[in-house]
This record gives structure tokens, sequence and C-alpha cells, in this order.
């Protein structure tokens, strides 16, 4: 039994390093000023998207539309990925324009 | 001695003028929330964070490698509630170390930087990832596919 929860652990834990969402979950909380709500969304959605996996069996994409879906999350990640290229964009520009007087400065 | 109470806005320089307080020349009584306009990324909220973060994830892993995975060891074993716990213990640790290497970075990279490599990794995820379900949703011929490259 702990041989099992092991193999499925290393299995799936090696899938995952590098994978997409991995990758997603690093850009999301290297940009956000709130990484326990990145990790706590993150891993709420793995896991439910694995138990919803593993309760439909092998007939997931006959009841759910995946690939529409993955669709829908393509569309995500162009939004939120030209977000952050715009956000960098004007920050860049904000502090090409820095030194003039009266501009405000935050640090956190 | 005029009133102490109109100090806490910032307008700490002596004014002689201003000595009457309420009505007199300060130029920019509306600076109690400075941080908010200055940066909108710090002060999104922590349900908003979780929300998007969790759609994102689920939308992009529903259908994807971990549940072959997972449903792979649960036919083998007969014991789905095991494979559940040790794939769910994987998917956690995977994203907390996500989450430690964005943290890592954004201390060791600009932030604009940094946005900027993060904005072209997710539009890069993106276009593979609609890529990838368009040809899944509308499969184009051998010769279409073969000139984009698959």
């Amino acid at each position: 039994m702990l041989s099992l929860l092991l193999s499925s652990f290393v299995t799936v834990f090696l899938a995952e390093l590098g994978d997409k969402t991995q990758l997603a979950i690093v850009s999301i909380s290297g940009t956000s000023q709130r990484p326990v709500a990145v990790f706590a969304g993150s891993a709420t959605a793995l896991v439910l998207a694995s138990l919803v996996g593993a309760a439909a069996g092998g007939s997931l994409s006959t009841l759910i539309p995946t690939d529409a879906l993955q669709l829908a999350a393509s569309l995500g990640f162009l939004i939120l990925g030209g977000r952050l290229i715009l956000r960098s964009r004007s920050a860049a520009k904000a502090s090409a324009a820095g030194g003039a007087p009266g501009s405000p400065e935050v640090d956190p | 001695m005029s009133s102490p109470l109109p100090h806490p806005s910032g307008s700490e320089r002596p004014d002689p003028t201003a000595a009457d307080g309420q009505h007199a020349a300060s130029p920019s009584p509306d600076t109690s929330e400075p941080a908010a306009a200055a940066a909108p990324g710090a002060t999104v909220s922590w349900l908003s964070v979780f929300l998007s973060t969790a759609t994102t994830v689920f939308l992009a892993e529903l259908g994807d490698k971990t549940q072959l995975a997972a449903l792979l060891l649960s036919a083998e074993s007969g014991r789905p509630v095991v494979v559940f716990l040790g794939a769910s213990l994987a998917l956690i640790c995977s994203s907390l170390v996500g989450v430690v290497l964005g943290r890592w970075l954004s201390t060791v990279m600009a932030p604009e930087q940094l946005e900027l490599a993060a904005g072209v990794l997710m539009v890069a995820l993106g276009l593979w990832l609609g890529r990838q379900a368009v040809l899944h949703l509308a499969p184009l011929p051998a010769v279409a596919a073969a000139a984009l490259g698959t």
C-alpha cells in the first residue's frame, strides 16, 4: 500500500515537472504579490481536475468537451500573457520617464 | 496656536498662510491611497488571485497526462483511493515547487523583466494549447498538418 502510494506519487510528480501547468504557476506566482493564493488555487485545481478524471474513468472525453475547455484555457493564457506584456511595457515606460519630478515612487 | 488636527494628511511644511486650517491652500488633499493607483498588481484581492489561478489551471489540466497516469495506475492496482492520494500529494508538491520557483525568480529579476518573460511564456503556452485543442477538434488534412510542422 505504501509502495503504491509512493509509485503513484513519483509517477505523477515526475510527469508534472516542467509541465505547462507548472510553467504557468511559476509565471503567475512570480508576477503576483499573493503566493499563498496562487498555491491554494493551483493545488485545488490540480486535485479537483484529477478527481474529475479519476471519477469519470476512461470516458472523460465523452462526458466533458475537454478540447473545448482546453481552447478556453488557451484563451485565458493568451489574455493573462498579453496583460502581463502590456503591464511590463507600461512599467518600462514609467521607469524610463521616472526622472520627472513629482512622479509617485512606490517601493513595497 | 493653530489646530493640530489636519496635519496627518502629509502637510508637514510650515506654511504661515495656512494657519487657519480647513479651507486653506492645500493643493492635494486626496492623498489617501496613492499605492492603489500606482501599483495595480499589488492590491488584487486574495480571492480573485485564487479563483483566476484555479480556473486557469483546472481548465488547462483537464484531460491531461496526469489523469492518464492516475487512471493507468488505478486500473492496475484496484486501490483507486491510494492512487488518488499519491497523485494529489504529487500535484500539491509540484504546484508548491512552481510557486517557490516563481517567488525566487521575482527576487533575482527586475519586475518588468519578469513580467515580460512571464507574459511571453504564457502567450506561447496559450498558442501551443490552443493549437493542440484546435487540431483535436477539427483535424486538418495531412498536407495542411505537414505545412504547420507536425
